[in-house]
């Protein structure tokens, strides 16, 4: 796997961070709108912001006061195209599944 | 058929219990799936997803007992674990990879409804998943992102 996906990863795999792109999907958010559902400190957060936006997860909003943040579409798509064969892997396995079965049942009669 | 039969598969992930489920209609009875995911000269013709036989399948079916599947396409694709419930027709679960399989075959109609669980132990469980590309699937924050990606294209479109 590539560097940059296993950045991508290793910044979702924190369930704060993972709960941040959450809320980011609902739109645009600041710091202190961020800070609010969970029990952090807006330091703790930035932290946790930091890493997103390293990884290529958020950005910064054009608003230079508020320094709104929000997703970044095209590394979401890089991550969810990585995961997406994953479950096609198991949706095969079982169509296979249903194949083996068929042959088993019609051999039976 | 039953009318909501599930001829494709439905992938969901239960954020609560940190575990993805997948489920699928089979049209053949509870204990022919079980016999199709058990004997080994059965779950070798089905496993691997490019639909290749399995080069190697191990099985010893008892609670502890080890199976072992290596695919032919790609002999370092190998997929281990240990039994823990064996209850044909309707149960069988397993550990592999840090997680707990569960294989839950329900009659429906003459077909069976087969739940695929895979639960990891916590949330930063199914992170570390998703970060060493073991094949779980999908976050619900994936999801959720790829319900954001599918609005972002309709609104570009």
């Amino acid at each position: 796997m590539p560097d940059r996906l296993d950045m991508i990863f290793s910044a979702m795999s924190d369930p704060t961070r993972r709960a941040i792109l959450g809320r980011l999907v609902c739109g645009e958010a600041t710091v202190a709108e961020l800070s609010q559902p969970f029990s952090f400190s807006q330091p703790t957060i930035s932290r946790h912001l930091k890493v997103l936006e390293k990884a290529g997860l958020i950005e910064g909003g054009r608003d230079a006061q508020r320094r709104p943040r929000r997703l970044r579409a095209e590394t979401i798509k890089e991550a969810a195209d990585w995961i997406e064969p994953f479950r096609r892997e198991w949706e095969r396995r079982f169509d296979n599944l249903a194949n083996h079965l068929a042959t088993m049942t019609s051999g039976e009669e | 058929m039953p009318a909501a039969f599930q001829n494709d598969t439905d992938c969901v992930i239960d954020r609560t219990t940190h575990t993805i489920r997948f489920v699928r209609d089979l049209d053949a009875d509870p204990a022919q799936v079980f016999d199709a995911w058990t004997r080994p000269e059965r779950i070798a013709c089905w496993w691997d997803a490019t639909g290749a036989r399995l080069a190697e399948c191990e099985i010893d079916l008892r609670p502890g007992g080890r199976f072992t599947f290596v695919s032919s396409i790609n002999p370092d694709h190998v997929f281990s674990g240990v039994y823990q419930e064996i209850a044909p027709p309707g149960r069988l679960t397993f550990e592999a990879n840090g997680a707990q399989g569960r294989v839950l075959l329900d009659p429906v109609g003459a077909g069976t409804r087969m739940t695929v669980e895979i639960a990891c132990m916590s949330a930063e469980h199914l992170g570390h998943y998703l970060q060493v590309g073991v094949e779980v699937g999908t976050s619900q924050t994936l999801t959720n992102l790829a319900t954001y990606l599918r609005e972002e294209t309709v609104v570009a479109g």
